[in-house]
């Protein structure tokens, strides 16, 4: 037993000088989140850009989504933060407002010009990642989220998905009563559900819809038109357990099960990378076209037709590194970005590049169209240094009409109280 | 006192012998030099400890109290900015920082009571059995061998509207169909994260419990019986008050182990469930400072913890020093 | 008048052996669930109600478990990467306890007692309010996606020291001061003498150790970022969120993880438990 743990300890003792042997190479850092297909491709792009730089070296480092952020945040926090990474741009922002991810060095990517640039995507591409005419960040995917509808589901019931699919928030309701299967309050079957925890994406652009904002223009107040708000809760509450309990936060997540077509879930809210993991996952059910997209739905009173907010994913570079090694950072990230039909392809992201998204080829795939019209009614994402914090803020809020039965206005005064007190403390 | 003897019978006899070889005068003049070399070399024994607490424990800790005094963003390149106690006056004004202190309270209180008065009773009736008193000792621990996120992972799918605990709690109320809201229904959420609490720990008390009433000398239990006690009497007067010492062991560590709770409520938030109801204070100082940013505000919050935990173990010394048990 | 007595007793046993074996129930349940649906197809996990028996047996869980979903074998990696960390803990841990709990229980020096207190104050940071400043350490020490970087933090704990420390307050004194006369150095005594005879205390104590190492998520998750370097239970909140989760395959993997703690456990159980160890820790 004692000899056992002496020779452990030798074999550690051995095996730690070895790890930090490693030649003298430009060691470039990049972390990214978890997505198998995307992995694949860009360990390809990784080999054949060493094999261009012999005397560089990328490192891809992969964390799970959710923690990525917290992740990225605690490293810069120490300064020693990845050179290439990529956030939700709602998480980006700060990273841009705190100074901490350098400006794009277009020469590096081969443009004459930051309008060169701006000119291969399409329009507003960078607008969330300008700041004071700098660009900070080169898009990996831009998303926008549609409804994606298990046509089978909805014939069971009687209704043709083709013409009876919701359009409007209170028909999403409605319908969502004929899918649904219960034993007794539990629900088997759902029609559709939400997809909770990405607040600013999906749910304030319903508030948006009907009149409403979370911050007003001047950036002062909080909480705008709370008749809009109280409407757009009332929904939720009205939608979870204390309503019609039609869903609710605690089931599983509407857009994992879809794929799987095992009768539970009718309807999700999803972007175009669910086509790819749709025929990955159950390559059956995507041939079958048992499924279809449809746009976001509008309230029946709203005073603006929106869609679901996009999103992207960007990919930055670490300020402070030097220079030289920022060149090469940007370098490689040209080089993977120059792939979009294999990222799209692939792994199902759309990079908005203008070539791509105005291509025959793009336009035939399933469904594109209903993703790029729904995009041009869109707004990109509620974007602030504080972003995450207040999301978490109307997650509460909504948590509480939903589940916990606190009354709708309590419960907008308290986020209203949170939120003003964010944005007093600058 | 209560002294345990195994295992060093098997050091020679021998050696005991020799001792009383020595003279008086020889004895204490060697004593004199022995006291100062063992000084040294406890000193020396405690060293390496010492050291790396210091760095891996008082220095973050020192730092985290310095932290507490001033405002900075986790992710800004200015430095922290001095502001003397502002962050701790912000605290005592929040109602966040008063629902957390509720919510650590009810949860450390829920399930610091379960935990202390059922390993008690597990305890005592494991050890009035004849047989199989290993196996269940071994039984109630196997919770505590898989990893928090291997339970939580179970508890999520248990407690799914479609889970064991509808369809379980539904067959003993014959109440088909009521979903009980586990992970929703603010009480009941709570009532989850202490079940899970509760299911994992509750064998390792146990286990402590037995020892402890295992180790009351035999002679005393049969003094008693001769004096005509009956089995309760025997428990509430003579076993009680002499596993004091365990039982002040066992409070002081199931206490500390639940304010220092963070998996459960952790995964259990981050997998859908609101977190309000479950916000401890370990949960809220994580997402201050990693979702706010404000390391300061986290920092002074997690030293307010500390003064708790501190003060509430130094009571529970004081009362329990009040009158010390003896019996040997 | 033993005869008149056996029938109320003969209720109580019954009544004993019953709760005894309701609590049982509510402690089994959870791991036979775990159990069971590691061999089911994920559609049938979910269903109302719970199938504890399948149809089905689908062992082929394990093996996508184990071989991931990008065919990558990493959890086996991963596993090997908590055994190395979780048993190099443990073995610090318990030298280090016990070097320093025998220095606070059998030596006299000034400021023993501070040092007791102060260590023992250690007991109650929780992990989340230095987590930052600690991180920063580690980074200057440049130990990130290191085995040192996962072990360094955790060489010893609060609660090692304070175990150690009771158990040998009560070992003889003659006995030490007899090898000292006999001429045996310190730690000579300390490795011949003393921790021989640390033998229940030290299995508990490495059982306990090692079970909050296998357990340990925060750490890990901050300071290795590379594949290969990952824990089992970064491993597990991985693949729960990833894409192609399946409950079947999910608790396939929680059953394959807690394999190493079963055998632990099992082979020390006998000093673990029964061990009139814990008697003598108080305060």
């Amino acid at each position: 037993m004692k000899k056992g743990w002496y020779l452990l300890l030798l074999l550690i003792l051995l095996v730690f000088p070895f790890q930090g042997l490693a030649a003298k190479k430009t060691v470039i850092n990049y972390w990214t989140h978890t997505d198998d297909n995307r992995t694949r491709i860009e360990d390809k792009y990784i080999a054949e850009f060493e094999k261009l730089h012999p005397n560089v070296e990328i490192k891809r480092v992969v964390n799970e989504a959710s923690k990525m952020g917290d992740i990225v945040l605690t490293a810069f926090a120490a300064n020693n933060g990845p050179d290439i990474f990529n956030l939700p741009i709602e998480q980006e922002y700060g990273y841009i407002c705190n100074k901490r991810v350098a400006p794009v060095d277009y020469r590096a990517l081969g443009y004459k010009s930051l309008a060169a640039l701006k000119d291969d995507y399409a329009a507003n591409t960078f607008e969330p990642v300008t700041m004071n005419g700098k660009i900070y960040g080169l898009p990996l995917e831009l998303t926008n989220w549609c409804i994606f509808i298990n046509k089978k589901i909805f014939r069971s019931v009687g209704l043709d998905p083709e013409k009876d699919y919701p359009k409007t928030w209170e028909e999403m309701a409605d319908v969502s009563e004929k899918l649904v299967l219960r034993n007794g309050e539990i629900l088997i079957r759902r029609g559709f559900d939400f997809r909770y925890p990405y607040y600013l994406v999906s749910f304030l652009p319903m508030v948006q819809q009907l009149g409403g904002d979370l911050i007003s223009a001047d950036g002062k107040t909080a909480i705008v038109n709370d008749q809009a708000w109280i409407k757009a809760l009332n929904f939720m509450k009205e939608w979870g357990p204390h309503g019609r309990n039609l869903g609710s936060p605690t089931y599983i997540n509407a857009r994992k099960i879809f794929d799987k077509d095992n009768n539970d879930i009718a309807m999700c809210l999803s972007g175009f990378y669910q086509e790819g993991r749709l025929k990955n996952d159950n390559p059956e059910f995507f041939d079958s076209g048992e499924w279809m997209v449809v746009p976001f739905p509008v309230f029946e009173d709203a005073v603006e037709n929106q869609g679901c907010a996009f999103y992207g994913h960007y990919l930055m570079v670490n300020d402070s590194i030097p220079k030289k090694k920022q060149k090469i950072a940007w370098e490689f990230i040209k080089y993977m970005l120059d792939h979009p039909m294999e990222y799209l392809t692939e792994v199902n992201l759309i990079q908005p590049r203008k070539n791509l998204v105005n291509s025959e080829f793009f336009k035939e795939l399933p469904y594109t169209d209903v993703f790029m019209d729904d995009m041009e009614r869109s707004k990109a994402v509620f974007l602030h240094q504080n972003g995450y914090q207040f999301e978490q803020y109307i997650r509460e809020a909504i948590e509480a009409v939903m589940l916990s039965g606190t009354k709708t206005e309590e419960a907008l005064k308290t986020l209203k109280r949170n939120i003003q007190e964010v944005l007093d403390e600058e | 006192m209560v002294v345990i003897s195994k295992g060093v019978s098997t050091v020679p006899e021998r050696i005991i012998r020799k001792k009383n070889d020595f003279t008086d005068d020889g004895k204490r003049r060697k004593n004199w030099s022995m006291e100062r070399k063992k000084a040294r070399w406890g000193w020396i024994f405690v060293a390496p400890t010492l050291l790396f607490f210091m760095v891996f424990s008082f220095y973050p800790m020192f730092n985290a109290f310095y932290m507490g005094l001033t405002k900075k963003d986790l992710l800004s390149l200015n430095p922290p900015k001095f502001i003397g106690v502002k962050n701790y006056t912000y605290l005592f004004k929040s109602a966040d920082f008063w629902n957390s202190m509720k919510d650590t309270a009810l949860f450390t209180l829920g399930t610091f009571l379960l935990l202390l008065v059922f390993s008690l009773i597990l305890a005592a009736f494991i050890i009035s059995r004849k047989k199989l008193k290993t196996l269940l000792q071994m039984l109630y621990y196997s919770p505590a061998l898989l990893s928090s996120v291997v339970a939580a992972l179970i508890w999520l799918l248990i407690f799914d509207p479609r889970g064991l605990a509808n369809q379980t709690l539904n067959f003993i109320c014959q109440s088909p169909g009521i979903d009980h809201k586990w992970l929703a229904a603010s009480n009941m959420l709570r009532l989850s994260t202490i079940i899970v609490y509760f299911w994992k720990y509750i064998g390792y008390f146990t286990i402590i419990f037995v020892a402890g009433i295992g180790s009351i000398p035999i002679s005393i239990h049969e003094a008693a019986e001769i004096d005509g006690a009956s089995r309760w009497q025997d428990f509430w007067c003579i076993t009680f008050p002499l596993i004091k010492p365990t039982t002040l062991l066992v409070s002081v560590m199931a206490m500390i182990q639940c304010l220092k709770t963070f998996s459960t409520q952790y995964l259990f938030t981050t997998a859908g469930a609101p977190t309000k109801p479950i916000n401890v204070i370990t949960l809220n100082i994580y997402n201050t400072a990693i979702r706010d940013h404000r390391i300061g505000r986290a920092s002074a919050m997690s030293m307010i913890l500390f003064l708790i935990m501190i003060v509430l173990t130094w009571f529970q010394f004081k009362i329990s020093k009040s009158d010390d048990v003896t019996y040997m | 008048m033993n005869n008149i007595r056996i029938s109320p007793l003969r209720i109580w046993d019954v009544l004993i052996w019953s709760f005894l074996l309701v609590f049982a129930m509510f402690i089994i349940v959870p791991l036979l669930f775990m159990i069971t649906a590691s061999i089911m197809p994920a559609t049938e996990i979910m269903k109302l109600p719970y199938p504890w028996i399948s149809k089905t047996f689908q062992w082929q869980n394990y093996w996508f478990g184990l071989r991931g979903a990008d065919g990558s074998f990493l959890f086996l990696r991963n596993i090997l990467n908590s055994l190395i960390v979780s048993s190099t803990v443990t073995f610090t841990t318990v030298i280090l306890s016990a070097l320093s709990g025998y220095g606070l229980a059998k030596f006299k020096f000034k400021g023993r007692n501070m040092v007791f207190i102060v260590m023992m104050a250690t007991m109650m940071i929780p992990f989340e309010v230095i987590m930052i400043p600690l991180y920063m350490v580690a980074m200057k020490m440049r130990i990130q996606n290191t085995y040192l970087g996962l072990i360094l933090p955790f060489l010893t704990t609060a609660f090692g020291v304070f175990m150690m420390r009771q158990f040998l307050i009560t070992f003889p004194d003659e006995i030490l001061d007899a090898a000292r006369i006999d001429g045996g150095g310190e730690i000579f005594i300390f490795n011949r003498i003393v921790l021989p005879n640390c033998g229940p205390a030290i299995a508990t104590l490495a059982i306990l150790t090692f079970r909050s190492q296998w357990d340990n998520l925060l750490w890990p998750l901050m300071v290795v970022q590379s594949e290969e370097m990952k824990t089992i239970p970064q491993y597990i909140t991985k693949y729960m969120a990833e894409t192609h989760t399946d409950e079947g395959i999910m608790m396939a993997i929680a059953v394959i993880a807690s394999i190493p703690m079963f055998i632990l456990f099992s082979t020390m159980s006998k000093y673990f438990i029964n061990s009139t160890l814990y008697s003598s820790i108080k305060g």
